[in-house]
């Protein structure tokens, strides 16, 4: 998989924002890289910091968030450019649909008038032409009625049809990578399934890399190469798909992997399996992030910092004492909370 | 959407002749006499010759006869004749509406125009320093009356610059700078509470707006400041702008009443301001009756705004 050099890389990002209450660490270190044609998937729970480190990446964070770190896009570290340098980044190396396709798309221009005005910015091209282009591109997102819908306005369309005009908007400006964040979480299954089989069907045609924000297991399984595990802003896990999948180095990880939705079981109700909740950047635990909340915990993850262990040579990490060569501190150590979860350390061969 | 506009209309038509008969009883209601105010001034006046000019201007009848003989015709169009020199009311009207048209339009105009480049630069960088005196500009806009302001610009320029503007009316036509000179100040003077509302509703809602997930998504797609700010930015802020719109044009109407005293412009607000003095009740019922309907018309005109601005404004 890694033969080419990166596409984008994240390296050592960190988001503070400013609050009332004094500057709050949204996102503290995370690091990770994105190569040409790949899919990677960012996970966690709600408030783990998946969007924070998305805007990020595009320098669309408001006012009042700074931002430490480097984020190279072609060898290029944008963390330092200007407005105006980032419109050259913006759209063409990378640009993002998000959760809500209602409230993401102007509702005073039709969607033509969008669409024109996208394909305008990115492409010298006469009216008529980016007329042209606008049907075909809508035609392209599975639009029935392309040219007619063109005059449609955004709160003529169902949920489906705004997030495809996103998509068709985000390939407006052909980018090499295309940051979704959770683009499905607003619609229901059905649609859910038809919007991923389009964006990946899209990635592929137009030979770009994906960038996906989920909580939801199920997708990453059907969608990614490689995935990143967020928890209160840290990476706690990354590696290709098939052996986190496969071989969760995390608890939380593994926690995940339990929350994924049978049919029968209510979307809503899965996201509460782990017990607890995240905690707010305001009051972050002493030691390892996750462990008030974890099963396997022991008296080490409660004092120190956890560093990420490099596993298999470099290919995968994980934030925990118990995950690969770094269990080295295993036999001394004192369970803190019944563990009726079985952990990664009981499960591993 | 024109079915909409003629029931708003035909509400308008009802507001005014309301507004109409409060108006009548109100003037009766006030203490001092017509005739007596007209006959005041002339030496020797017998109470006979009172009561006969009061015959006269039909004001012996009791009220309600008055009141339905008006409105007989002002439904036609006759709002009667000035007691003061029995010229047609209509005509008086017809003579004064061009100048406080000028001067209504003139006000709009600084209002708007002033108003919508305060409000984006100070929404551009809020907080900055520009914002932060244009604040101060816009709130002493709205804290200070018209008139006094219109008092305070034409004393500080005749002290301090030594210059006043011409006291005598000239139609645009004869001499358009003799006419702006008479009319820039008080134009100024009531376009300024519009500027300043219109200035802090833009900041408000352009602040609002920016921090809208539309905006970063056309920001996402790398538009520059042009297409953000002035096509998706500016639009999205209008609607609670035009609202302001609407509510500061009656402020400029009303307005003029006062400044158009000052400033010796012989328009609608003067003529008003006149008629009152000499309770010249068809003047001032024919006044009334003006400006309740361009004010009918300007609130039609904005609410029709809505829905050229915003597609799924519906018209029930
Ligand atoms: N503008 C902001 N100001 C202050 N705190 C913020 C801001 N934006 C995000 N945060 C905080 O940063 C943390 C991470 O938020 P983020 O939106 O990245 O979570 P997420 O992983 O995308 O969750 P979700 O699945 O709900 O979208 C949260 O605790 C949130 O409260
Ligand atoms: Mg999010």
């Amino acid at each position: 998989m890694r033969n080419a050099a990166p596409l984008l890389a994240v390296h050592d990002l960190h988001v503070d924002f400013d609050t009332p209450a004094g500057p709050v660490a949204a996102v503290s270190g995370v690091s990770f890289e994105i190569e040409p044609n790949e899919t990677v998937a960012l996970v966690g729970e709600s408030g783990s910091g998946k969007s924070v480190t998305a805007l990020a990446m595009m320098r669309l964070l408001g006012r009042g968030a700074t931002l430490r770190g480097q984020i190279t896009c072609d060898g290029r570290d944008i963390t330092g450019l200007t407005e105006k340098q980032m419109r050259s980044v913006r759209g063409r190396a990378m640009t993002m649909i998000f959760q809500d396709p209602m409230s993401s798309l102007d509702p005073l221009y039709s969607v033509g008038n969008q669409l024109v005005e996208t394909v305008r910015l990115h492409n010298r091209m006469s009216r008529a032409r980016a007329v042209e282009r606008a049907t075909e591109l809508l035609d392209q997102v599975g639009i029935a009625d392309p040219r007619g819908r063109l005059r449609a306005y955004p709160h003529q369309l169902s949920g489906g049809q705004r997030q495809r005009v996103m998509i068709a908007l985000a390939l407006a400006c052909s980018p090499r990578l295309l940051i979704a964040d959770e683009p499905t979480t607003a619609l229901d299954v059905t649609i859910e399934a038809q919007i991923l089989e389009l964006i990946r069907g899209l990635q592929r045609e137009y030979r770009m890399s994906l960038l996906l924000v989920t909580h939801d297991m199920a997708v990453v399984a059907e969608m990614a190469d490689r995935v990143v595990v967020m928890y209160a802003g840290q990476v706690v896990e990354s590696g290709a798909a098939e052996q986190i999948l496969r071989q969760p180095q995390h608890p939380y990880t593994t926690a995940l992997f339990q929350c994924i939705p049978t049919p029968v079981t209510d979307r809503s109700a899965a996201l509460t399996a782990i017990p607890g909740a995240v905690p707010s950047p305001h009051e972050l635990p002493p030691g390892c992030r996750f462990h008030p909340r974890c099963a396997v915990a022991f008296d080490r993850c409660v004092t120190g910092q956890v560093p990420l262990f490099p596993l298999d040579g470099g290919a995968r990490h994980s934030r925990c004492w118990l995950s690969g060569d770094a269990a080295s501190g295993r036999a001394d150590r004192t369970v803190v909370t019944s563990a009726s979860v079985p952990g990664p350390a009981r499960r591993r061969r | 959407m024109v079915e909409y506009a003629l029931r708003r209309a035909l509400y308008g038509v009802l507001v005014i002749f309301m507004v109409t008969v409060f108006v009548f009883l109100a003037l009766r209601a006030v203490p001092g006499d017509a005739v007596r105010i007209q006959l005041a001034d002339a030496p020797g006046v017998t109470e006979e010759q009172i009561a006969e000019r009061t015959a006269a201007l039909g004001l012996d009848q009791p009220v309600l006869t008055q009141l339905f003989h008006f409105l007989g015709g002002a439904i036609t169009g006759d709002f009667g004749a000035s007691f003061s020199d029995g010229s047609s009311v209509g005509g008086l009207i017809a003579d004064r509406l061009p100048v406080t048209g000028q001067l209504g339009l003139m006000a709009l105009a600084i209002g708007v125009v002033l108003g919508v480049v305060i409000g984006m630069a100070s929404a551009v960088r809020p907080n900055g320093l520009l914002d932060q005196s244009l604040r101060l500009v816009s709130v002493s806009g709205l804290s200070v009356p018209s008139f006094w302001l219109g008092l305070l610009l034409v004393t500080y320029l005749a002290v301090y610059a030594g210059w006043s503007p011409p006291l005598i009316y000239q139609g645009p036509a004869e001499n358009l700078g003799g006419n702006l000179a008479q009319m820039t100040l008080p134009a100024l003077a009531l376009g300024a509470a519009a500027m300043a509302s219109i200035a802090r509703m833009l900041r408000s809602s352009l602040l609002e707006v920016l921090q809208s997930d539309h905006l970063r998504t056309v920001r996402a797609r790398g538009a520059g400041r042009g297409t953000t700010l002035f096509k998706h930015a500016t639009r999205n802020s209008l609607l609670p702008v035009f609202t302001v719109l609407g509510l500061q044009a009656g402020g400029i109407l009303g307005g003029t009443v006062i400044l158009e005293s000052i400033f010796g412009i012989p328009g609608m607000g003067s003529l008003t301001f006149e008629a009152v003095q000499m309770r010249d009740y068809p003047v001032v019922l024919g006044c009334v009756i003006v400006y309740g309907a361009v004010f009918v018309v300007v609130n039609i005109v904005v609410d029709l705004m809505y829905g050229v601005i915003d597609p799924r404004v519906r018209y029930r």
